[in-house]
């Protein structure tokens, strides 16, 4: 196998999309995520409005509970949506 | 209230945006003057403006945004929730205690802002901005 885990189980065959290696908020030394910062946490929800799983997107799981907590108070104050219009 | 008791909060409405600008003023005084009686510092409040809504509340699709910081005793969160909830025009809010590592970020970004102005990546229109990142443990929210 040789690489390990860059490569999924499909191999080199399919292009990965948004992997990362470093969590982004460790990088930028965030101490805290900003529920009000919407466009900012927009990156890490899905096209359906849903949160994308940390192995996606490489966040630490320090950063990632920030998130979530960050991400759900935006959807209770109608700044991200809990279900996108298109889905609906 | 002895000052040690007192602990940071944040609290963001959604005013019904139909109301025009001089009731949502009213509102916003009303807001901070029973914040007052209650024995509490208000640091600052801040609108937003109107604001689209990302689902509908109440049936209505927009509305308008109010922050305000202040300190105050711990038995804040409870009065205010009832105060929100008797208050009609008051569609959504959301109260939250702002820990000392969201007061440090603040103060931090606050810091960076005013060395590098420009430095963020996405500003946003100034008005509109909520000061910077900050997040909390103690959260008090109701629909």
């Amino acid at each position: 196998m040789g690489r390990g885990r860059t490569t999924g189980r499909g191999g080199p065959r399919g292009q990965q999309i948004r992997k990362k290696r470093v969590c982004r908020f460790c990088e930028s030394k965030e101490v805290y995520i900003d529920y009000k910062n919407e466009k900012k946490l927009q990156r890490f929800i899905s096209e359906q409005g849903r949160i994308i799983p940390k192995r996606i997107t490489g966040t630490c799981s320090r950063h990632q509970r920030m998130l979530v907590q960050a991400i759900k108070r935006a959807r209770h104050l109608a700044l991200l949506p809990y279900v996108s219009e298109a889905v609906k | 209230m002895n000052q040690q008791s007192k602990r940071s909060y944040e609290t963001i409405f959604i005013v019904n945006a139909t109301l025009d600008d001089a009731q949502i003023e009213h509102l916003i005084e009303k807001l901070k003057e029973f914040l007052v009686k209650q024995g509490s510092d208000i640091q600052s409040v801040e609108s937003w403006g109107r604001k689209r809504l990302a689902y509908s509340i109440q049936k209505k699709n927009n509305g308008f945004y109010v922050l305000c910081e202040f300190s105050a005793g711990p038995e804040i969160g409870a009065k205010l929730e009832r105060y929100y909830a008797l208050e009609e025009n008051v569609i959504r809010f959301l109260i939250v205690q702002l820990t000392d590592k969201a007061l440090r970020a603040r103060r931090e970004k606050a810091a960076a802002e005013t060395e590098t102005p420009g430095d963020e990546p996405a500003k946003p229109l100034p008005k509109t901005t909520p000061p910077a990142a900050d997040n909390a443990d103690g959260e008090n929210n109701a629909a």
